[in-house]
């Protein structure tokens, strides 16, 4: 069964996010037929897999859920929120079940408080069930008028039958299995009587076996292996029939045995699910090939020196072919990494919703850029910080209801979660229509933190006032509610948007609202560096945080309180010399003009004095592994063309 | 041995009945994840028997049978059902359907089934 795990998951995931996404726009639209339609059939997939991996906790909790469903389609029942709730919960708890299958246990979850809920909920408005059949067996024999056509129709050779069917127990759907029976003994011939009557039959208020009556030119024989042709079917037992009585000669009509119901099926997937071919490949393939092709762009990068070295026009051209395609190479590979962020904004409309009704508050969240892909991996990693700011706005942000009321606001708060690609990175922000920061509690408390003194306070421009946000250990959260305030601050967040190589800035107009904007990079693996040299090793710096290189003279060099500073565009950064962080062995060329790469990081710049300037280059990151643990400024390593090996520096980390 | 087209919207599902299916000694000739491509499929396959799941997007698995039997009048037609899908089941079956399993499938069953319609 392992085979169908993996396949499983990825459908009930999928599925789960479907029930998830129609549940939330039922809530608004709580008439809209076909979002029940939706959830009724995804909720029956799920079911239907749930079972045949037998995983029976899933699939009697998707069954309620279906239950409630379909009173819902039937008009027995209308949209509540209390039915949302309950919808909701299910789906968590089937999430649940399908995570914990997906690590490996057995996916068994106690689910029969929700099944109860659920089955309160349907019999709420539900009337009684469908006919109740008093159980009374009627007397398996032919009323006189039946007798009647019956002596008719033996004058023309037919003969009547009496015929005992008897289901298999495991029979599931024994009205339709008696109708196939009806009507492959009707293909014989007419059917005069059924006993359980027609609409018991149909009901399906009969225990395993019912009785009929035909009248048939077919001998006992062709009849019985008529019968015995439909599945489920366990004992057939055909009897001629002796008529006792004359009857009256008398014409009728014969009631039909078969109910003629046809129900038009509602379109059930009217949404236009545009099909472009896929496949589905794991992703352990696709980090495989990244891997592979990362060695090959290290080759790749060996093969262009040797192949200069080598001065042969031949092999040049051809290396710098095979550069080429392998530069487009990459580019798909990436993309084969790249994911839509909706991965990770998909679960902020449900979490928004059970936030803003915890706290009383009324929100509408708008999402925008949800296709917007990403690397897989920074997905992966943006989606805690984003919890953590989508709490804060709900929580902080927006005000209560009435306070808004007074504030000449509409009842309903706003929040915007946005993405959008610019350049070479991707921008999330998230904006809120709220009280917006209250500078004097961020600098009062700032200053009873000690972060900053009551005179540098009142220096400070709101920005710079509301960075102060990002410092560890700070909340200004009125009390320690539920939500956020659990004392982990924004410098959680902003460090691992910082690990990211992303950058965090916050916007906010008091009373307006504040937004907080995410610039995270396209990919992590693969980076556009600058080499350096530093005395006899080489050093890659990334782009992303490099602001300029300038050829400093010796002469402009500053000594402020024991420290090195240089002028840079009318202020005064820091310098810091990496042969003396790194500790590098052997002896810096003497030269007039120092070589310094300008890094920034916010607002925050610094100067890294290098020996020299190599060049350009993508390079793949790898990281030290875990036996080097964290090692001061350097975020990983890459190998070089000439197969040294190029620590590559981590800027951000040389700032403090 | 038969020649097979399975449908489900399930990928998930029409593995298991392919599986099953195959280890029974029959040849799935082909899979379609709804409706309509089943009804596309059976004209270009023309397959001795079909399965089909009965709620699917695009085209449910009863409208299906009404077309494939409009088409092709001897097309043998096995329903895959959920319970409660009774009514669903029934309509497919007076559209002309031989006969329908529900799910969870057995093997079993799923011979029978196979065994009596063919």
């Amino acid at each position: 069964m392992n085979q169908y795990t993996a396949v499983f998951l990825d459908e009930s995931r999928e599925h789960l996010q479907a029930v998830n996404d129609h549940i939330l726009k039922l809530e608004k639209e709580p008439h809209e037929l076909a979002l029940i339609e939706e959830i009724f059939r995804s909720a029956h997939t799920l079911k239907g897999m749930a079972a045949t991996m037998e995983f029976a906790d899933i699939a009697s909790l998707t069954h309620q859920m279906e239950n409630v469903l379909d009173s819902i389609r039937r008009g027995q029942l209308a949209v509540s929120t209390e039915i949302i709730d309950s919808l909701f919960l299910a789906t968590e708890a089937l999430e649940e079940m399908v995570e914990a299958i997906g690590a490996g246990q057995d996916g068994k979850k106690d689910v029969t408080a929700l099944v109860g809920r659920l089955e309160q909920l349907e019999a709420g408005e539900d009337g009684p069930g469908a006919s109740q059949s008093d159980g009374e067996q009627e007397q398996p024999a032919l009323d006189e008028l039946q007798t009647a056509m019956a002596a008719e129709a033996e004058k023309e050779g037919f003969f009547p039958y009496q015929i005992t069917v008897t289901l298999s127990d495991d029979c599931v759907m024994k009205p339709v299995r008696a109708y196939m029976v009806s009507q492959a003994a009707g293909e014989l011939g007419e059917l005069i009587k059924t006993v359980p009557a027609a609409e018991e039959l149909e009901a399906g208020t009969f225990d395993a076996s019912f009785i009929l009556f035909l009248l048939s030119q077919a001998t006992v024989e062709e009849i019985h292996d008529a019968v015995s042709g439909v599945s489920e079917v366990m004992q057939v037992e055909v009897i001629p029939l002796k008529l006792t009585d004359k009857a009256a000669n008398e014409e009728n009509s014969q009631e039909e045995t078969a109910a003629t119901q046809v129900e038009e099926e509602a379109p059930a997937g009217q949404s236009a699910t545009r099909k472009s071919k896929t496949i589905r490949v794991s992703l352990e393939r696709i980090d495989d090939l990244m891997n592979l092709f990362e060695e090959l762009v290290i080759d790749r990068s060996r093969l262009e020196e040797l192949a200069r070295l080598s001065g042969n026009n031949d092999l040049e051209e051809t290396v710098e072919h095979v550069s080429r395609v392998s530069s487009e190479m990459q580019e798909i590979i990436l993309q084969m990494r790249m994911m839509p962020v909706e991965q990770v904004f998909n679960r902020f409309p449900r979490m928004v919703r059970g936030l803003a009704r915890e706290l009383e508050k009324e929100i509408e969240l708008d999402i925008a850029g949800a296709e917007t892909e990403m690397d897989r991996t920074v997905i992966e990693e943006v989606g805690d910080p984003l919890v953590h700011l989508i709490r804060n706005s709900v929580d902080h942000g927006i005000e209560a209801p009435a306070e808004r009321l007074q504030a000449g606001k509409p009842e309903k708060g706003k929040l915007s979660l946005r993405a959008y690609h610019s350049g070479n990175h991707v921008m999330i922000e998230i904006e809120d229509d709220g009280a917006g920061i209250n500078r004097n509690k961020v600098e009062s408390k700032a200053v009873e933190n000690g972060l900053i003194t009551t005179e540098q306070a009142q220096d400070l421009a709101d920005e710079d006032v509301y960075k102060l946000l990002f410092s560890a250990g700070f909340s200004t959260a009125d009390e320690v509610s539920d939500i956020s305030g659990r004392g982990v601050g924004l410098d959680v967040v902003r460090n691992k948007i910082e690990s990211l190589g992303g950058i965090i800035s916050v916007a906010s107009a008091p009373g307006k609202g504040s937004k907080f904007s995410i610039q995270l990079p396209l990919t992590l693996s693969i980076l556009s560096a600058l080499l350096v040299k530093v005395r006899d090793e080489t050093y890659a710096v990334p782009l992303t945080s490099i602001v300029e290189t300038i050829l400093l003279e010796e002469a402009s060099i500053m000594d402020v309180h024991g420290r090195k500073m240089m002028d840079y565009r009318d202020t005064v950064i820091p310098l810091v010399a990496l042969r003396e962080v790194f500790d590098v062995p052997g002896s810096s060329p003497e030269q007039k003009s120092q070589p310094v790469v300008v890094v920034q990081k916010g607002e925050k710049r610094t100067g890294l004095v290098v020996d020299s300037f190599i060049g350009q280059q993508e390079v793949v990151l790898k990281s030290l592994g875990s036996y080097l643990g964290d090692v001061f400024a350097i975020s990983g390593a890459t190998i070089l063309g000439d197969g040294q090996v190029a620590l590559i520096i981590d800027a951000n980390a040389l700032m403090n | 041995m038969a020649t097979i087209l399975v449908t489900d919207d399930a990928a998930f599902m029409r593995m298991q009945l392919k599986d099953i299916l195959t280890k029974l000694g029959h040849e799935i000739v082909g899979e379609a994840e709804n409706g309509r491509l089943a009804v596309e499929k059976s004209a270009e396959l023309n397959p001795d028997l079909i399965t089909m799941d009965i709620t699917m997007p695009e085209m449910g698995g009863v409208e299906a049978v009404r077309e494939i039997k409009k088409h092709n009048p001897d097309a043998k037609i096995i329903m895959c059902s959920a319970m409660g899908q009774q009514g669903m089941v029934l309509e497919a079956i007076q559209a002309g359907a031989k006969d329908f399993i529900v799910k969870p499938f057995t093997a079993e069953r799923i011979e029978e089934a196979v065994t009596k319609v063919l």
